[in-house]
């Protein structure tokens, strides 16, 4: 029934390689469109380019992957346990934000992505 | 383009946050339908799916995760990602506190300390995204 410590660590880093997957694909898809959004009807405009985009709907497909597999963890494992491994999307997302889309993360802000992953892991422990 | 973390951003992130509480919650309420299912083969897995798929509390949360899509991608359209990410972490935050507020839950030691790191956290990244733009 209950599955091992190591499976379920393995299923949570799954989860959040295909969480950023899907952010890094809907990121360089948002970026290509470059447009500026102000008012409501230019958000419309927006989100049906974006959705013509076959990225786009690659992105859905790992973000749904994501989805699957964590119901299927939540469904085994404790609810604070799950979420404080969870926080280790946020180092893979800014790892792959440097390698994948060129963004430029200082170290002041590596620090506050670090101080979040430590937080949530308190959170969600304590 | 602007690059930096306004207000109107941040409450937009606190927006998604908070629907995705609720869509969480309904993905927690649709999986314990399925919890007694081995779903260690592939009848097991077609079990499981034909149990959850049905259920009102899935498709509830399926629609949130639209509306978080059209949120979320018009935040993403203004701000970097590795920006936008810790920044809407920000319910781990606001979910303690409101069950603070709302159902009188008490918070440990542990987890404010976890809190006061997030908050730490989220100006240090927010403060960042703003430095590089003026240094552009």
């Amino acid at each position: 029934m209950s599955l091992s410590l190591v499976a379920v660590i393995l299923l949570i880093a799954c989860t959040d390689l295909c969480d950023t997957v899907s952010q890094i694909l809907l990121k360089a898809s948002i970026n290509s469109l470059g447009l500026h959004l102000d008012t409501v009807k230019t958000i419309i405009k927006f989100v049906i380019k974006l959705i013509r985009i076959p990225r786009v709907w690659i992105s859905f497909i790992f973000s749904t992957l994501s989805l699957g597999v964590w119901i299927f963890v939540l469904s085994k494992a404790d609810l604070n346990f799950a979420y404080s491994l969870d926080s280790m999307r946020y180092v893979f997302i800014t790892v792959a934000s440097v390698f994948f889309l060129k963004e430029k993360v200082g170290l002041g802000r590596w620090l506050g992505i670090i101080c979040v992953v430590i937080g949530i892991a308190l959170v969600a422990v304590g | 383009m602007k690059k930096q973390v306004t207000l109107k951003i941040l409450l937009l992130l606190l927006n998604v946050d908070l629907i995705e509480t609720f869509a969480q919650f309904c993905f927690k309420k649709s999986a314990l339908l399925g919890a007694n299912f081995q779903i260690s083969n592939l009848a097991g897995i077609f079990n499981f799916v034909k149990i959850v798929f049905p259920s009102l509390y899935l498709w509830a949360g399926l629609i949130s995760i639209f509306i978080i899509f059209v949120t979320w991608s018009t935040v993403l359209s203004k701000i970097d990602l590795s920006v936008a990410v810790p920044v809407a972490s920000f319910s781990y935050v606001t979910i303690p506190l409101m069950a603070l507020i709302f159902f009188h839950e008490h918070i440990s030691l542990l987890r404010w300390s976890g809190i006061f790191f997030i908050i730490i956290g989220i100006i240090l990244v927010s403060k960042n995204s703003m430095h590089r733009e003026a240094l552009k």
